[in-house]
Parts: structure tokens; sequence; C-alpha cells
């Protein structure tokens, strides 16, 4: 056998070892995988609305627990109406409920849009007013890690804390991140729209801030139900 | 079993420690260093790919043609790479997010290739085992080091858990920032390596 010979069999059989390798590893974890990412899912939304701390570590039951007797799933159609899954509709979109002692105190967004690297995904947890920002928070993206990849970082993520996406005259004006700081950038009457940008990460800014103008204006329907006081009760409990 | 045997294993950890003497792996231990916990996952994870790799490398090396031999030793590294990421994912979570593009970096850090291309081809299995054992302990002492000094000044933590008390807050100390960015692990590996190099010349 020629030299050239040998070296494409030893190739042929070594990436064929790897690739089999590979495909036992990802198929044979992949149960465990995605128990961990609904936990991480469920766990972001319990943070969304401030029932989880980010400093301290809950066990996956404890996280289970809360989120089962805290937060209800159902789905919006296109009116602006809460419905159940079992009567969703192909269009609607999906919406978490925080509720607190058979009343919604808040409806949670689920944030999927992209960033400068690839796909951010989140959670922006509004009061039951339809304009008042409760929390905002990431489980996955591609962002640079110190740049754009400060947006998982508790300190980005607390700025959104009380913002409004309405202005005073009712209308929707989403909430945007500054170019720098909200105090040197933004007039005094617009700051509560806006939150503090990070340095270094000005085009993540500007794609997420465009991401959340589109996710909200989809949700709008809902947020103006919220607004006028049309749902105050979780449809399918009670009556 | 003599001192011999256990030589390729025990020298890297001091005398020829990857980050202070071979200067290799230096890009994540400034990533993954401020706190103790990702460091000693990180550490764990490089040692056992470098174990393995250089296990695996060194079985197969009389099989190696010359032309590839380093297109076989980035499959045989990614692969264990790949697979490592994946336990990670599904046994420490949290903590793999926190490494987050890390665990896959393991793959370009020079310690894993440079281990297996300047000793795995030339030597037997469990030597090259120990060697990338060795290495890869080596550098994972050195990222424990540099994390303990950073999480404990820059946040006030150990394990995350606090060990300072809140009366020497209310003292007046604070928290070292500075310990949190990447230049303070560039310091502290510095100094470090400075008193490696100081203690090992006055021992011969």
């Amino acid at each position: 056998m020629s030299e050239n010979q040998k070296a494409f069999v030893v190739a042929a059989i070594v990436c064929v070892t790897c690739s089999l390798l590979l495909t036992a590893a990802s198929s044979g974890l992949k149960d465990y995988q995605i128990q961990n990412m609904t936990i991480d899912r469920h766990k972001n939304l319990l943070k969304s609305v401030g029932l989880i701390d980010s400093e301290k570590t809950y066990t996956p039951e404890d996280i289970e627990s809360l989120y089962q007797t805290n937060i209800r799933a159902l789905w919006i159609d296109s009116a602006g109406r809460l419905v159940p899954e079992s009567e969703r509709g192909a269009q609607d979109l999906p919406v978490y409920l925080f509720v607190q002692n058979d009343a919604i105190a808040a409806y949670i967004v689920p944030i999927d849009t992209t960033g400068l690297w690839g796909k951010i995904n989140g959670y922006l947890a509004i009061k039951n007013d339809g304009s008042t920002i409760m929390g905002f928070t990431v489980y996955s993206h591609s962002e640079t890690p110190g740049l754009g990849g400060e947006i998982e970082r508790k300190w980005f993520q607390k700025n959104f804390e009380g913002k409004r996406i309405v202005n005073k005259e009712g209308k929707f004006v989403s909430v945007g991140i500054a170019r720098g700081t909200v105090q040197d950038r933004i007039q005094p009457e617009q700051r509560i729209h806006f939150v503090d940008g990070i340095s270094g990460a000005t085009l993540t800014g500007k794609f997420l801030s465009a991401g959340l103008k589109n996710v909200l204006r989809e949700y709008e329907p809902v947020s103006i139900k919220f607004r006028q006081h049309d749902i105050s009760r979780v449809p399918g409990v009670g009556k | 079993m003599n001192r011999k045997t256990f030589k390729p294993f025990i020298e890297p950890l001091w005398d020829n420690n990857p980050i202070f003497v071979q200067v290799l792996g230096i890009c994540s231990a400034l990533a993954v260093t401020v706190q103790m916990k990702t460091a000693i996952v990180m550490g764990l994870a490089l040692a056992l790919v470098t174990a393995f790799s250089n296990l695996t490398i060194s079985l197969i090396r009389n099989q190696i043609p010359k032309n590839i031999r380093i297109i076989v030793e980035l499959c045989v590294v990614a692969t264990l790479v790949i697979i490592a990421d994946q336990l990670l994912k599904a046994f420490l979570y949290d903590i793999s997010k926190q490494l987050s593009v890390f665990v896959g970096l393991i793959i370009t850090n020079c310690i894993v290739m440079g281990r297996a291309e300047t000793y795995a081809l030339g030597n037997p299995p469990i030597a090259s085992f120990l060697d990338g054992l060795g290495n890869g302990l080596g550098y994972a002492t050195v990222l424990v080091a540099v994390s303990f000094f950073r999480e404990l000044l820059g946040s006030g933590k150990l394990f995350g858990f606090s060990v300072i008390p809140d009366m020497v807050y209310d003292w007046g100390y604070q928290n070292n920032g500075l310990m949190l960015l990447a230049p303070a692990a560039f310091i502290l590996i510095g100094l470090l390596a400075w008193a490696q190099k100081a203690f090992h010349n006055r021992q011969g």
C-alpha cells in the first residue's frame, strides 16, 4: 500500500470512529440536556418576576414547585384574548402569567430575537397595568463574552425594572437600550423608556432594542387589554 | 513503579509547569478564573482531555502517517472536547453556561496540541497519559491559585460563599473591582510566575 493510500485509510478510520463516538455522546445525553434546559427556562421565567434571586442556588425541585404554583403557560389569539393550550390557533403567541392569589400579577413575554452574532432568548415580565416592566432575563445568546455577553448579567437586566413601554399619552414606544448611559444620552422625559447600554457592545444593544420593539408590538393586543383592565382572571381557573 | 515512571506526571506540576514555564494556555486562564468553581471544572476538563488525547494518540502513534498527523491529532482532540462539553451540559448545566465558549475553546488550547505533538507521538501510552494528566493538572493548579485570589479579593467569596465578615466592610473595606476583570489575571499570573521562578532558582 502506498503512503498516500495509507493516509486515506487511516483518516477514514479515525473520522468514522470519532463520529460514532460523538453520535453516541449526543444522543445518549440528550434527555438530561433537554431536562436541564427546561429547568433553566423555568428558572428564568421565575427570575423575570423576581421570585428567584440570582445570587442564591436552587435545587431543580425548588424551581419546579415554584413554577407550578406561580406560573401558567397560555396562548393569546390575534384579538389579545388569553386561550388555553387546547383552544390554541395556529397564529397564536405563547404567554406566561404570574399568578398570585388567583389574580394575574404580571404577564411574561418570551423574547426570541437575534443579536449581533446569533439568537437571543429571554423573558420580559410586564405588570398587570400592561405598561410597566417587572423584569428582564436572558437565558441563551451567542454574543461575545465580556462585551455583548453582558446582557446576561444582573447589572444590565436590573435596569429594566420599572421602565415603561408606553409614553404619557398612552402610545406604545417600547423600551430601548441607550448608547452609553441613560443619564448622559437621553432627554429627561424619555429616560423612563431606556436602559444603560453596554460599552463595547453598541450593535448588540441596537439589535436587542429592535428585537424588543418587534416582539412587544406583536404582543400589543394583549397589552392593550391589560391597560384597559379587561383581563383580571386566568381563563380556565374559576369563573 | 518507581520515581521515573511518574516523572512525566510530576514534572509539569511544578518544574515544567505549562503556564509558568512553557507559557501555554494563557487565554483561557484569564477568562475562567473569576470564580473558583468554574476554574476547577475547567482545569479538570482540560486535564482529562489532555490525558485521554495523549493516550489515544500514543496508542495509534505508529499508525498515523506523518503527512496527516496534525489532522488526526486535531480530530481526536476535538472529539474529546465535544464529549466533555456534552457531559458538562448534561450534568453540570449551570457551570457549563458560565464557562460558555471556553470549554469548546479547549480545542485551541496550546497545551493539548502541544503535548500531543511533542510527547505523545514519541512515547508509550502510559507515560503519555501521565504526561497529559500532569500538564492538565499543572494548568488546573495555576487556575485554582489565580481564581482563589480573584474571587477572594474581587467579590469577598470562596466557592460562592461569603468569607469576609460584614464587620470588615463596616470598617470601610471594599472589594477590588479590578480583580473581576481580565487585567487582574495577567498581573496575578505574572506575580505567580515570578514567585515560581525565584523559588525554583534558589533550589538549584
